[in-house]
């Protein structure tokens, strides 16, 4: 009684299905061809590329007018430009990768390029760019050579992206607070030793009733910190994590004491709940160090204010960037390279350099007034110059997967803490963090 | 005549059950798939056994994500008293009550970024609210969120404010339909306040107790975004709860396979935990 019907049954649901499975299909196949035709030239001859990258509003309106005016160089290009907000940015874009219909060029973080760049998302552009008219021997050596992958590591071989930016730490300091203290200005060309640094600081931290109201510096950065000391993290081929060197010790226990033992950096470990700009601006702090970003936001505040070298010997800092990349599986090679010659290049470097947020990528154009910019802060600008020769890009861009760098960033805890000491946190993380670089990096070691 | 019926039955319920098959029954059938295989999530995936498996029961990490997860799950009995004692203080018939309900059930519907923002504040070690009224009653507070012992004790109680609203709310109409009768009754033997709580309120709002315990579980297993904001799991991995591992490993170290192991493991021990529930349940709740 009850059979025939369930069939029917099962056979509507079937067809359905076989529809709806079918429909969708089809609506896969049309906007596919919908895509491609946009994507390549239509009658007018015109290409239609897509643009990702994240950025304040105010960087935003820059790429906006720098965008509006390839298109007027490029009539040929239609460009367009996806933004999205700088939280989100890694996460979509990981979706969207894998999705594997991203954007024609993207931003690169440079902590995220060696994981995409290893999966084969990204284009090399190497001879794009050496038939180009990019002076790749007038950029920041650094700056580029950090897009660079071999197949195992990050840094040497073929070119995967144009840097888009990049901020090297400096030392910014309140002078008010130097004047108001007696403390002599820093110099803009010699970086101060690291006892030079810590008696600065004392010099600089006021406390009432045991409460610190003043602090001579905000937070460090403990990766500038070993490096300018001669630390390292890694072993030159990478395959091995060697953080637990003297040197290294050393410069970490000196970094962690500056808080523990001489209270001149505000609170234990910090470095997350608070915020030093914040601290700086407010003149909580006398020293703090960061990067180029900040000036257009401290050009506003009331007190003068100056940068300086870090300290350390014949060291520049670390240096943060973002590089212009294009995904591998673009349609459009010659369009897609054409922007990220443009927004790499110089008409790009000059508008974001003319913001006051960046550093041109071109060592002829960061010595010209496009970026030193006289009569504006900082009065000392050429010390971004001397930064940016001699910055390196940070441990987190030195192998494809980052968990070493997540093990040793969490594990140094106890040590901020003042619970255990630089020796011991980096001697017992060493076997760690050595079996998580081999796990995660199987090619490096082929 | 009753062909035709069958024929609208069947088509009504066709989309639901389509889109299981598509978005949950396939993806999670092929998630299955990669648990077994090495995938970067970009690459096509190469079957490799059960080493996933293998290497995640050797993974300190899973097992001290895992702990903190357990950890965190503090803030569900908490939560659940809290709320229970606000509810039955809002169940009150006093002037402006429909203010304090609004205000209770405020955070629910704010922005989990936001909220975490302004918690980040509120544990500030230095310029913190908490810390602040600690000090004037004579305590010095530590730097919560950067303090190794201290980071998870305030994303619980953090956890418990965020989860107050909807709960009050769920209670409250709870309390609402326990029959007056009863009360009546039970004073009129001799019940005091305490005992028509304890012998009343407890055993008639039991079923809305389950419902928020099972959901609250689940949600406190599976429970990241907030931690991700204010901690990122530090400091040394005390507040990296069991999906916010499964997040990095997937996204982060391009390890598709073994955070889909991850993944699998973790639905076990969900299924595990709401069955317990549900068998443990028949002791202690009440249906009429």
């Amino acid at each position: 009684m009850n059979a025939p019907k369930r069939n029917s049954g099962k056979v509507l649901l079937l067809s359905l299905s076989v529809a709806l499975l079918t429909g969708g299909l089809a609506g896969c196949g049309n906007s596919k061809k919908e895509a491609e035709a946009g994507n390549n030239p239509d009658a007018g001859g015109q290409v239609k590329i897509q643009f990702a990258g994240w950025g304040d509003p105010s960087e935003k309106e820059v790429f906006t007018k720098l965008i509006q005016s390839f298109e007027k160089a490029n009539p040929t290009i239609k460009v367009d430009y996806l933004h999205i907000p700088s939280g989100d940015y890694v996460g979509k874009m990981n979706t969207i990768l894998a999705g594997g219909n991203a954007p024609d060029v993207l931003y690169v973080p440079d902590g995220d390029f060696g994981r995409w760049v290893s999966q084969d998302l990204l284009l090399p552009i190497g001879d794009l760019v050496k038939n180009s008219s990019i002076d790749t021997a007038d950029m920041w050596a650094s700056g580029l050579d950090r897009y660079r992958y071999d197949g195992s590591a990050n840094g040497q071989g073929e070119l995967y992206a144009l840097p888009k930016d990049i901020g090297p730490h400096v030392l910014y300091y309140n002078k008010d607070i130097f004047s108001k203290m007696n403390v002599p200005f820093l110099s803009a060309e010699k970086p101060m030793s690291m006892e030079q640094l810590l008696d600065t600081a004392k010099k600089l931290t006021v406390s009432k009733n045991g409460k610190t109201t003043q602090y001579g510096m905000g937070p460090v950065w403990w990766e500038d910190f070993v490096l300018a000391h001669g630390g390292k993290f890694l072993s030159d081929n990478k395959q091995e994590f060697t953080g637990n060197s003297q040197e290294t010790i050393d410069a970490l226990q000196f970094a962690a004491d500056l808080t523990n033992k001489h209270g001149v950096v505000p609170s234990s470990a910090a470095l997350k709940d608070l915020n030093d700009s914040e601290m700086f601006k407010t003149g909580k702090l006398a020293m703090m160090v960061s990067g180029r970003w900040m000036v257009p936001e401290f050009r506003k505040l009331g007190f003068d204010w100056d940068v300086a070298p870090l300290s350390g010997k014949d060291w520049g800092g670390i240096s943060g960037s973002v590089g212009l990349a294009i995904y591998s599986k673009t349609k459009h090679v010659e369009a897609a390279y054409k922007l990220v010659e443009y927004l790499g290049g110089p008409e790009g470097q000059r508008e974001q350099s003319l913001m006051g947020f960046s550093i041109p990528s071109f060592k002829s154009m960061a010595s010209t007034d496009v970026f030193l910019q006289p009569g504006q802060k900082p009065e000392h600008a050429e010390v971004f110059i001397q930064a940016v020769e001699k910055q390196v890009s940070g441990p987190w861009t030195a192998l494809p997967n980052a968990k070493w760098y997540d093990l040793l960033a969490q594990g140094l805890a106890p040590m901020w803490e003042g619970k255990k000491s630089a020796a011991d946190v980096l001697n017992e993380l060493k076997p760690k963090i050595d079996a998580a670089i081999k796990e995660g990096n199987s090619g490096l070691f082929k | 005549m009753k062909q035709r019926e069958y024929l609208w039955a069947y088509s009504f319920i066709a989309a639901p059950i389509l889109g299981f098959l598509l978005f949950a029954f396939i993806p999670l059938s092929y998630s299955v798939y990669v648990s077994f295989t090495d995938y970067s999530g970009y690459q096509t995936p190469v079957f490799n056994g059960g080493d996933n498996y293998v290497k995640l029961v050797q993974d300190e990490l899973f097992w001290k994500t895992l702990r903190n997860t357990l950890y965190s799950a503090l803030s569900i009995p908490i939560g659940m008293i809290c709320s229970l004692g606000f509810a039955t203080a809002l169940n009150q018939k006093i002037r402006g009550i429909r203010f304090f309900r609004t205000m209770f059930f405020l955070p629910t519907i704010s922005s989990v970024i936001a909220l975490t923002l302004l918690w980040k504040w509120i544990f500030n070690d230095t310029y913190g609210l908490l810390n602040h009224l600690l000090e004037l009653i004579g305590i010095q507070g530590p730097a919560w969120l950067s303090s190794e012992r201290w980071a998870m004790p305030a994303m619980i109680i953090q956890g418990v404010w965020s989860g107050l609203g909807i709960n009050i709310v769920l209670y409250l109409a709870a309390l609402q339909g326990v029959p007056r009768s009863f009360y009546e009754a039970a004073e009129i033997d001799g019940a005091n306040g305490w005992q028509r709580f304890r012998h009343i309120t407890v055993p008639c709002i039991s079923p809305t107790t389950l419902y928020i315990l099972i959901t609250a579980i689940i949600g406190a297993l599976q429970d990241y975004p907030r931690f991700q904001i204010m901690t990122e799991g530090g400091p040394n991995y005390s507040t990296t709860t069991i999906v916010y591992y499964l997040f990095q490993n997937a996204f982060r170290y391009m390890n598709m396979g073994f955070a889909s192991s991850m993944a699998w493991i973790l639905g076990f021990i969900i299924l595990a935990v709401t069955l317990l529930n549900f068998y443990f349940s028949r002791r202690w709740v009440h249906y009429e």
